[in-house]
C-alpha cells in the first residue's frame, strides 16, 4: 500500500513535517524487530501528545491504513513488524514521567517511557518496579504492557500485569478511554485495563499507565549452583519453593548454555556439568542471609556445589555467565530463536528432556535457559536462515517445541506475546471458544481491522 | 555441540546483528532524537541494505552515515560483539568513493589536504599560542620527546590555555622535549573518519620520519584522537615505527610517581572526569586521568553516571561537528547535565575536542559548571 501524498500531508499537519518519515532508510530501519521477521511500512509517525496519537488514528480510520504501534522495537514475536505496510506510529517521543507518589506507591508515565529508566528514579526514591525484562533498558512501558512483560524477577514479584492500576488508551475510532484507577482495590465494573494488557496494540493504542510501585527491598544475595547433573537441578527447584522461600529469581542454564558461555568468555564453568541455577533472595537482610544458608544446603544436598555473594560487585561476577548466553548464541550461528515457552513447575524436567529429544529429532541445536522457578524457559534455536533445508528444519522443531508445552499444560509464551510467530499455534494452544471471543472483541473494538493487522488473532 | 566461529568474522559482519536493540540505550544520537534511522541498529540495517543492493549509494544515506559521533559505545553494549563503528566506517568508505561525501566534510578533507590543518588557515597559525612564550628552543629540535600538540589545541584561541599548561607540566618535570610548530600536520584522522583511510598513509609516513629524524624516542598527545591514529593507524602504515606513544596524561602519571612532579595543595574542590571516546573505549586508557585528579590535594573526584567503558559520548567525535553541528548541541547538553547531577563544580577533560564541546554546552545552558583540561587541573597544583 502506498500512501497518497494527502495523507502525508495530513499527517505532516498533525505532528510536524519532521516527525513523519518516509525515506527508503527510515523505512529499512523501521522494519523489524528484535527477530529476524521483516516488513516495511509505508510511513513511521512520531507523535508527541495524545491528542496527535487521536488525529493519527482517525485518518487511519478513515482511509482504512494499517497502524503499527511501536516503541524501541525490541520485541520478540513479530508484533511491531509492518508486514502489511500502514504507518509505524512510534511512540519514543512520548516519553515523560508524569508522576511519582511516595504515598500513593504510584508512578503515572507516558508509553514512551524507557524501562529501566523508570527504574532508576524510582529506586532513587527508595521505591521498586520489579518487572525487568532483558531488555529492560530499551524498551518501553508501551510496550511492556503490550506484552506483559515479565523478567527473572517476576517469579517473586509477577508481571507486568500486576503492576498495572489503569491505562489510557486510544481506540481505534480515534477516542481516549481510561480505564482502573490509582486505589489499591477496584471492584467496580470489567477490569477493561487487562484487556489492553498482552494485547500487542491490536486493541487500542496505550499512551499513559498508571503502574503499582512497591518499597525497595534492603538487601539482596545471590547464589550461584553447579549441578552434575540436570534432574538434581529440576528437583532443587522444586524442593526451594517447597522449603517456603519464595526466592527473586530461580534462573536455569543447561549444559549447551553453560558451554556457549564458557567458549565465548572462558569464565572457568565445569564443561561436565550439565545445569547451573542462579538463584536470588531480597528483602530484609537477616532473612535474606537465612534464606540463601537454606538455598545453599539444598542444593548442595541435591549435588551441587555452590557459591555466594552480597556486594554488588561479587554478585555480578555471579550473574556473568547468565547475562552472557544471549551474546554468546549470536556468536555461534547467524540467526537464533528464542521461545517462551511456560509450563507448570512441576513439568519442567518433563520439558526439558523433551526439549533435548527435539533437537535431536530435527538435528537443531538449542540452548535452554530461562526461568525455571516459573516454569517459563526459552529454548533457544540456533540456525542459518538463508539455509532454506535447516529453515524448514527449525520451523518443524518449533511446531514440536509447543506440542509438548501444550501436552505438558504449558502454553506458547509466557512473557513474549504472541506477535505473528506465534500466531499459527494459536489453535493449538487456545479453547476454540476462547479464541472465538478473542476475536469478537478484537471485532467490536476495531471493526475495520486498521490496528495492528494480521497479529494474535486476526489473520 | 555447536560449532564456533571466528570470532573476527563475527565482529565486523552487519548480518550478525541479532537486533536485540540493546546498542540504542547507550547511542548519543538515538537518545536525542528517538529515531531509529539514528542510532547503531537502524545504522547496521543500511550497512545490510547497502550491501545486498536494496538500498543505493545516495545523499541521504550519506547524510545519516554522517550523523554518527563514531563513540563506539554501541560496540560496548553490543551482545554478540560487533564492531559497530567499523562497520559504519565501511559504509562511509563506500558512501565518499561514491563522491556522496557532505559538503562540509569535503571542505575539511580539502583544508587538511592543501593547509595540513582542520580549519584551512595558515600553518603559521599554528605558533599563536606560544608566542612570545620562551618555546623558541624547543621547535623542531633534536629532544627524547615530542609533544604533538593536534589541531584543535593549536588552532582554536579559547583552549590556548591547554597545550600552554601542558608545557608548563612538562618543564617542570624536567623533561626533554619538543613542538613542531608551524611544521606539525593533521594526524589524518578526521580522513579516517570520512572514510578516506587510503588518504592518511603519505601523512603517517611523513609524520613519522619528521618526528624520528628529531631523535625522539616518545610521541606524546593532548589529543585522543591524534593518539589513536598514532598508536593504533600509523604503526599499521609505518611498520617500522620505533616510538613509544603516550597520551599526556600517561606520561605525566609517570612524572609523578616517580617523582618529578611535585603537586601542592589547591583550594578544596570536588571534580568529575569526563571520558573521551578515543581515549577510553577505543584505547582503554581510564585510570591515569583519574590517578593524576586523586593525585592533586585538595581535589576530590565523583564520577558521572556514565563512566569508562560506559561514558556517554559528547557529540563532538566522527566529524559530527562538521556533518550535524545542532545535533553535537544535544548529545552534548545531555552530558553535561551527567556531569550537573554529579554536584561537582567542574567536569575535567582529557580531550581538547571534548572540553569545546562541553565548554559551548555549558554556554548555551547558562550551566554553572566549569570545564577544564586535565593539564589546567594539574597546573593550579604547580606553582609557577
Amino acid at each position: 500500500m502506498t500512501l497518497t501524498d494527502s495523507v502525508l500531508n495530513e499527517l505532516r499537519e498533525i505532528v510536524g513535517a519532521e516527525w513523519v518519515l518516509t525515506a527508503p532508510e527510515d523505512m529499512l530501519c523501521y522494519a523489524y524487530d528484535g527477530t529476524f521477521s521483516e516488513g516495511h511500512p509505508d510511513a513511521v509517525v512520531l507523535p508527541a501528545s495524545v491528542p496527535e496519537v487521536q488525529a493519527i488514528v482517525r485518518l487511519a480510520n478513515r482511509e482504512g491504513i494499517p497502524i503499527i504501534p511501536r516503541g524501541m522495537g525490541s520485541g520478540l514475536a513479530g508484533a511491531t513488524v509492518p508486514f502489511e505496510g500502514g504507518i509505524a506510529v512510534t511512540l519514543t517521543r512520548m516519553n515523560r514521567i508524569i508522576e511519582i507518589d511516595p504515598v500513593d506507591m504510584v508512578a503515572v508515565v507516558e508509553a514512551g517511557v524507557i524501562t529501566g529508566d523508570l527504574q532508576s528514579e524510582v529506586e532513587a526514591k527508595g521505591l521498586f518496579f520489579p518487572p525487568d525484562p532483558s531488555s529492560l533498558k530499551h524498551c518501553t512501558i508501551g510496550g511492556n504492557v503490550a506484552c506483559n512483560a515479565g523478567g527473572p524477577r517476576c517469579l517473586k514479584y509477577g508481571v507486568t500485569r500486576d503492576y498495572v492500576m489503569a491505562i489510557q488508551v486510544v481506540l481505534a475510532d480515534g477516542r481516549v478511554m481510561r480505564v482502573g484507577t490509582r486505589t489499591a482495590k477496584n471492584a467496580t465494573g470489567y477490569s477493561l485495563s487487562h484487556l489492553f494488557i498482552s494485547s500487542e496494540g491490536t486493541l487500542g493504542i496505550v499512551t499513559e499507565v498508571t503502574l503499582r510501585l512497591l518499597p525497595l527491598p534492603r538487601s539482596v544475595q545471590t547464589a550461584l549452583a553447579v549441578f552434575p547433573r540436570l534432574s538434581d537441578a529440576s528437583e532443587t527447584v522444586t524442593a526451594v519453593l517447597q522449603a517456603g522461600i519464595r526466592p527473586v529469581t530461580l534462573e536455569l542454564m543447561d549444559e549447551t548454555a553453560i558451554r556457549c558461555v564458557e567458549d565465548y568468555l572462558h569464565l572457568g564453568l565445569p564443561l561436565d556439568a550439565e545445569a547451573i541455577l542462579l538463584i536470588e533472595c531480597d528483602g530484609e537482610e537477616s532473612q535474606v542471609a537465612s534464606e540463601i544458608a537454606s538455598v545453599a544446603r539444598l542444593c548442595q544436598e541435591h549435588g551441587a556445589s555452590v557459591k555466594t555473594a552480597s556486594a554488588k560487585k561479587d554478585r555480578d561476577d555471579l550473574w556473568r555467565a547468565r547475562r552472557a548466553i544471549s551474546g554468546s548464541l549470536a556468536r555461534q550461528r547467524p540467526n537464533k530463536l528464542g521461545e517462551d515457552i511456560v509450563v507448570p513447575r512441576h513439568a519442567i524436567p518433563a520439558m526439558v528432556a523433551r526439549l533435548k529429544e527435539i533437537s535431536r529429532e530435527f538435528d537443531v541445536p538449542i540452548v535452554i535457559f530461562g526461568h525455571a522457578g516459573d516454569g517459563n524457559l526459552h529454548p533457544n534455536m540456533l540456525f542459518d536462515r538463508r539455509n532454506p533445508e535447516e529453515w524448514a528444519r527449525v520451523q518443524k522443531c518449533t511446531a514440536a517445541i509447543f506440542e509438548a508445552s501444550v501436552e505438558l499444560g504449558g502454553t506458547l509464551s509466557g512473557e513474549h506475546g504472541v506477535g505473528t510467530l506465534k500466531r499459527p499455534y494459536m489453535s493449538m494452544a487456545m479453547d476454540p471458544v476462547a479464541l472465538e471471543t478473542m476475536k469478537v472483541i478484537k471485532q467490536a473494538l476495531d471493526p475495520l481491522d486498521i490496528l495492528n493487522p494480521g497479529k494474535v488473532v486476526t489473520e | 555441540m555447536v560449532e564456533t566461529r571466528e570470532v573476527l568474522d563475527v565482529q565486523v559482519d552487519p548480518w550478525r546483528c541479532t537486533r536485540c536493540g540493546a546498542c540504542l540505550a547507550v547511542c548519543p544520537t538515538y537518545r536525542v532524537l528517538g529515531r531509529e534511522t539514528e542510532s547503531p541498529r537502524g545504522r547496521l540495517a543500511l550497512a545490510r541494505a547497502m550491501s545486498d543492493g536494496r538500498l543505493e549509494p545516495g545523499a541521504h544515506t550519506a547524510e545519516l552515515a554522517y550523523r554518527c559521533a563514531l563513540c563506539a559505545a554501541c560496540n560496548n553494549a553490543c551482545p554478540s560483539g560487533l564492531q559497530v563503528d567499523h562497520i559504519l566506517l565501511g559504509l562511509r568508505s563506500q558512501l565518499a568513493s561514491h563522491d556522496l561525501l557532505p559538503d562540509a566534510l569535503k571542505r575539511l578533507q580539502s583544508a587538511i589536504a592543501q593547509k595540513h590543518n582542520i580549519l584551512g588557515e595558515e600553518q603559521q597559525s599554528r605558533a599563536l599560542w606560544y608566542e612570545g612564550d620562551g618555546m623558541g628552543d624547543r621547535i623542531n629540535k633534536q629532544a627524547e620527546i615530542v609533544y604533538f600538540v593536534g589541531c584543535v589545541s593549536a588552532l582554536f584561541p579559547s583552549g590556548y590555555a591547554l597545550p600552554q599548561q601542558t608545557v608548563r607540566l612538562m618543564k617542570a618535570s624536567g623533561l626533554d622535549f619538543t613542538i613542531l610548530g608551524g611544521e606539525e600536520w593533521c594526524c589524518g584522522y578526521p580522513l579516517v573518519l570520512n572514510g578516506r583511510e587510503d588518504a592518511v598513509a603519505d601523512i603517517a609516513r611523513n609524520l613519522v620520519r619528521h618526528v624520528q629524524a628529531l631523535g625522539a624516542k616518545t610521541l606524546v598527545t593532548s589529543c585522543p584522537s591524534c593518539y589513536h591514529a598514532w598508536k593504533h593507524i600509523y604503526p599499521e602504515i609505518v611498520p617500522d615505527m620505533k616510538l613509544e606513544v603516550l597520551h599526556v596524561s600517561e606520561l605525566l602519571v609517570r612524572q609523578i610517581r616517580e617523582g618529578r612532579l611535585k603537586l601542592q595543595q589547591v583550594p578544596p574542590m570536588t571534580v568529575t572526569f569526563h571520558d573521551s571516546c578515543d581515549l577510553g573505549r577505543r584505547s582503554k586508557v581510564y585510570e591515569p586521568p583519574r590517578e593524576l585528579i586523586q593525585a592533586i590535594p585538595g581535589i576530590k573526584l565523583v564520577e558521572m553516571r556514565d563512566n569508562r567503558a560506559n561514558a556517554l559520548c559528547c557529540g563532538g567525535g566522527g566529524n559530527m561537528e562538521s556533518a550535524a553541528p545542532k545535533l553535537v548541541e544535544e548529545a552534548s547538553a545531555r552530558r553535561l547535565q551527567q556531569a550537573v547531577e554529579t554536584g561537582a563544580t567542574a567536569v575535567v577533560t582529557a580531550c581538547p575536542q571534548c572540553r569545546r564541546t562541553l565548554t559551548g554546552a555549558a554556554r548555551r545552558g547558562k550551566v554553572r559548571m566549569r570545564v577544564m583540561d586535565l593539564a589546567e587541573l594539574l597546573a593550579k597544583a604547580v606553582p609557577e
